[in-house]
């Protein structure tokens, strides 16, 4: 476990009264990935700005190495930011852009100003042309650049500079889907070979699973659970961050003793425990945990509503006792049969109740477009101050 | 049909420009007129050219106007580009509420932004005078002035304050359309958010920018009646020259100076035109494109080595400016000075230079374009002349509303030149406040080739035999004045019968189509082209028309058996002038025997100076080596038998002005 490098206590941020990020406590350490993840408008980006040092916490305290830096402007934090829609400078081609940041005087060790020598200046973008994979694109206008190749512009404009931290604010989010996919690959390379801690900005929670070593799960300004992306899958803290990571079925439940809950008046086994006798709990069931047996060997019965393939597997919906659950098989039960189904304990994952119980986990409207519809809900300016044109 | 269709709009499209530009051209050709009329072609010239730079008058403006144009506009783009920034770091609702408040003094009638600017600097002059009255009277060590007016200052704020609007209207669309994220990248790379502006806001907002310090400038030159109203009496920019020349007449001068502004701001427009093509050009084609000569001559320039080189250009090109600046305040500010206010064209501008040279005075010479404007001029409290040329029933209303002051004729020992004919005259009985500059008379100007026989009374005016063919002048007191000599009455009278019985006459001639319209200004072309038979004008005017008439066309003077109306312009000084000394000093030198030579010469008008009205004649001979005709000489300066039958406007109670005011709007809708 790497020292800690960036702290944030109970940062809050209001715009006009509206409270944007509520009493944020967060710590990362040096050389890690550490992905913010939310729908839109739950402060990740917020939260990366008070970091770049764009935004200055309303209260509360950011510390670098130790030190308070709320009022440090971004000019003099060794952070580098990789922007939303990458912010190129589009008036200087491909080469000016990466220098932009050596050609600034900085302060030496005795504050006086300095500027680097034309000959490292060349090393040090030549450089990061390779690692980026943009040799003879110097002289390119930026603007004649595909989206992949002006992510890898922006990525070397930050890096150049060797950041302790690059901030990267929805890095991926203007590129095709295949494209995507390269990138991550790509920028966890970079991240390993320049050694340095990345902060991740994403509201897809497949990219956040992949990349990091940590995953902070927001919400409506609030952190819902930080934890890796294995505790974060398998351990959601509350129905927002089961439903949010994955497909879940959230069902309420009753904890009856340790290790036995009760859910549609049957008692499972399962690992959970340390809840008062007989407190309402939310229950997570993850589709793949799932197994479907004959109706009579089953622990619940119901009835399949509809059935999508997914290449993998099959996607069904199944009706128990009038609440609908999500599973996931390999096994084809036509729209219509009888089944039932059997879980094991280590399937059942018990969740107290939180203001997020009863909102997610039943999928009585499931259909294809689903997805669809959650993603267009995705604004990738919604996240400022809310002013944006 | 579709074809025809074409036709028609192309000749639609064609008609369109020509009526928009034929006004430009005809004005470019006629600055190149060998004569000096607007209307009649005399051959090429660039006389007035030449004269155009030796106008010290015009030149003076021109300098005026450009450094108030260029200031201004340095500013306001300095001032506009932040404003619109900070604009921009405000949320959207009061974003668009302050660019809507930006727009409306765009949209606002231009004389409410002249006036309420002139309101509000009187306003302040009058609250800093008080101030500083009682600041000087509590300490002594810091002396500050008590009396500001209106002047250059005023001038200067008042264009910045309308050129900042269209600044931020340029530079916010270029905000809009830059990613807000820019910015921060560049503070994120390590800027401060001033290093961010100009490596990186600027750039992208650079042509916004530009446009709108355009607009400004362009803006700022056109600029009359905002400037009109708040540059007071020292300075004058070239549209207030041009303006206050046409009690005169406008010289072709004025055509050839409108020329030069003209061709400069078309090539101003086509450069930043070409730069934004070339611009256009270069991004499509990209790195493709190979950079010509000039583009590689800039990037050397730009090239680290040559910092030095842009660096000294930028100083060498702020300095000049600075200097330009300091020169222009040092000469209005350490030398004496005399601010004198006259008409357009009412002076040989050798004087003031004879003048300067003699005594190390400058003059400032402003002008005026009516007697009531600059009534009304001085009624505003904006102006702080020290000397005008007002008329004499001007004089009667400035000395009875006590506006004048009374000057010490010790010091004008030139006074005594003065015919005794010209003094002690009504407007000022015992003549304690002016000294005569010339005087002249009003009559009938007609081209004997468009009328029978000769012309003798003002029955003409209103005889049918020529109707269509009569331009009445535009001016209320002489063209009811004219009728009332005719009617054989007095044209002072205030006789509220004489008065409408007068107005009758007029109005019935006007029913039945006698005027071909009322003018001004324009009688000069008229009569100079032919195009109207009769006009009532100055004497002095008549002769210059006649140098200038066309081809077939004979103009004759005549001063009406019924007699006619004769006037003088007096020098008087304005009560508690600042610099009354000076004053004195002109006064005393206009009235010279020398100057008035000068003037007569140059204006046509009489002099009322005894010895310059008899050498006149000689004078002329030696100058131009021939006979001056007798008969010119005597419809300069009318002999005393004929101005025994001319009477002289008094100055007319209000209830008699309200009258004509009202008699002659009533005609104007009639």
């Amino acid at each position: 476990m790497s020292k800690e490098l960036i702290r944030l206590t109970d940062c809050v941020m209001a715009f006009d009264d509206e409270v944007v990020l509520d009493k944020i406590n967060l710590s990362i350490r040096d050389k890690e990935f550490l992905t913010l993840l939310g729908p839109s408008g739950c402060g990740k980006t917020t939260t990366l700005r008070i970091i770049g040092g764009f935004q200055t916490p309303t209260s509360g305290d950011v510390l670098f190495d130790g030190v308070r830096i709320n009022a440090v402007p971004p000019h003099k934090r060794t952070i580098n930011t990789v922007f939303q829609k990458y912010a190129l400078f589009p008036h200087l081609n491909v080469y000016e852009n990466i220098a932009f940041g050596l050609r600034i005087p900085k302060a030496d060790a005795k504050g006086n100003k300095v500027k680097l020598p034309e000959e490292e200046i060349d090393r040090r973008v030549m450089e990061m042309l390779e690692i980026v994979n943009l040799k003879g694109f110097e002289k390119r206008r930026t603007t004649q650049l595909s989206g992949g190749q002006q992510q890898r512009v922006a990525i070397a404009r930050a890096l150049v500079n060797r950041p302790k931290v690059l901030l990267l604010d929805e890095p991926l989010g203007a590129l095709d889907l295949k494209l995507r996919k390269d990138m991550q690959n790509e920028l966890k390379r970079i991240q390993k070979a320049m050694e340095i801690t990345f902060v991740y900005v994403t509201h897809d929670q497949e990219e956040a699973l992949a990349m990091s070593d940590t995953v902070v799960v927001m919400d409506a300004g609030r952190i819902q659970q930080i934890g890796s992306p294995e505790d974060i899958y398998n351990e959601p803290k509350n129905a927002f961050v089961a439903d949010f990571i994955g497909e879940s079925n959230i069902i309420d439940g009753v904890m009856r003793a340790d290790g036995v809950v009760e859910i549609f008046n049957r008692r499972f086994q399962c690992l959970d425990g340390g809840f008062d006798k007989d407190e309402p709990v939310d229950v997570v069931i993850r589709p793949e945990d799932v197994d479907i047996v004959s109706e009579d060997q089953g622990q619940l019965r119901g009835t399949v509503t509809s059935v999508t393939f997914k290449g993998m597997q099959y996607d069904i919906i199944v009706d128990f006792y009038g609440f609908k659950w999500l599973i996931q098989t390999t096994d084809l039960s036509p729209v219509g049969s009888r089944i039932g189904i059997k879980i094991d304990p280590d399937g059942i994952h018990v969740m107290k109740k939180s203001e997020y119980s009863g909102l997610f986990g039943d999928y009585s409207s499931y259909s294809e477009e689903y997805e669809e519809i959650s993603d267009a809900s995705y604004d990738p300016e919604g996240e400022d101050s809310g002013d944006e044109e | 049909m579709k074809r025809q269709n074409r036709v028609g709009s192309r000749l639609v499209i064609g008609l369109m420009f020509l009526f928009l530009y034929a006004p430009i051209l005809l004005l470019i050709i006629f600055s190149f007129n060998a004569g000096d009329s607007s209307a009649v072609w005399k051959g090429f010239s660039l006389q007035w050219y030449g004269k155009l730079f030796q106008n010290r008058l015009i030149m003076e403006s021109v300098y005026t106007t450009l450094l108030v144009s260029l200031l201004a506009t340095a500013i306001a783009t300095v001032a506009g580009t932040f404003a619109a920034i900070g604009l921009y770091s405000l949320g959207r609702k009061r974003r668009e509420a302050l660019l809507t408040v930006n727009n409306i003094p765009m949209m606002n009638a231009d004389i409410v932004t002249g006036v309420s600017l002139c309101l509000f600097f009187v306003a302040f002059f009058q609250g800093w005078g008080t101030f500083a009255r009682w600041f000087n009277s509590v300490q002594s060590a810091v002396e500050l002035p008590d009396r500001l007016v209106l002047g250059f200052t005023t001038l200067l704020l008042a264009h910045i304050a309308f050129d900042i609007p269209y600044v931020i209207l340029n530079v916010a669309p270029k905000l809009r359309q830059m990613d807000r994220n820019l910015m921060d990248a560049a503070q994120d790379l390590g800027c401060t958010w001033m290093q961010a502006f100009w490596k990186v806001m600027l750039p992208e907002i650079k042509p916004g920018i530009v446009s709108g310090a355009l607009i400004a400038f362009t803006m700022s030159i056109d600029d009359f009646i905002i400037s009109y109203f708040t540059a007071g009496s020292a300075s004058s920019t070239l549209a207030m020259a041009i303006y206050g020349m046409t009690k005169k007449r406008v010289t072709p001068e004025v055509n050839a100076v409108s020329t030069i502004l003209f061709l400069s701001v078309l090539l101003l427009l086509v450069l930043s035109n070409i730069k934004e093509v070339r611009a256009e050009a270069r991004e499509r084609l990209g790195a493709a494109r190979k950079p010509s000569a000039l583009d590689r001559a800039r990037m050397k320039l730009a090239e680290p080595r040559f910092k030095w080189l842009r660096r000294g250009t930028a100083a060498v090109l702020a300095c000049a400016f600075i200097a330009s600046v300091s020169f222009l305040s040092y000469a209005t500010s350490s030398r004496p000075v005399v601010n004198v206010c006259s008409w357009g064209e009412y002076i040989d501008e050798d004087l003031i230079t004879q003048f300067e040279e003699a005594t190390g005075i400058r003059v400032n010479y402003q002008t005026a374009e009516s007697n009531e404007a600059l009534y009304s001029l001085l009624k505003s409290g904006g102006a702080d002349y020290d000397v005008v040329v007002p008329s004499d029933y001007m004089i009667g209303r400035l000395i009875a509303e006590d506006m004048l002051e009374p000057l010490d004729y010790s010091q004008i020992p030139n006074f005594s030149l003065i015919d005794d004919r010209f003094k002690n005259l009504s407007y000022d009985p015992d003549n304690r406040y002016t000294v005569p500059y010339t005087w002249g008379t009003l009559g009938i100007i007609y081209n004997t080739a468009m009328v029978d026989g000769e012309i003798t009374s003002w029955s003409a005016l209103y005889d049918d035999k020529y109707a269509g063919n009569v331009l009445l002048i535009n001016n209320s007191r002489d063209a009811i004045g004219e009728a009332l000599l005719y009617l054989g009455y007095s044209v002072n009278t205030t006789d509220e019968a004489q008065i409408r019985e007068a107005y009758e006459l007029v109005a019935d001639a006007n029913r039945r189509g006698v005027f071909q319209g009322r003018v001004m200004d324009e009688v000069f072309q008229k009569m100079e082209g032919g195009n109207a038979a009769i006009a009532t004008y100055y004497a002095g005017d008549y002769l210059s028309m006649v140098d200038n008439q066309a081809e077939g066309v004979d103009l004759a003077f005549v001063i009406p058996e019924e007699g006619s109306n004769w006037f003088v312009d007096a020098m008087c000084m304005l009560k508690d002038a600042p610099h009354q000394e000076e004053a004195h000093k002109w006064i005393n030198f206009i009235a010279s025997t020398e100057a008035n030579l000068a003037n007569m010469d140059y204006i046509w008008y009489a002099s009322p100076n005894r010895e310059a009205l008899e050498k006149y004649p000689a004078y002329y001979e030696e100058l131009y080596g021939e006979e001056l005709d007798p008969e010119v000489y005597e419809i300069m300066a009318a002999p005393p038998e004929t101005l025994e039958r001319c009477e002289a406007y008094l100055n007319l109670p209000a209830a008699t002005l309200n009258l004509y005011n009202a008699l002659w709007t009533q005609l104007g809708t009639s």
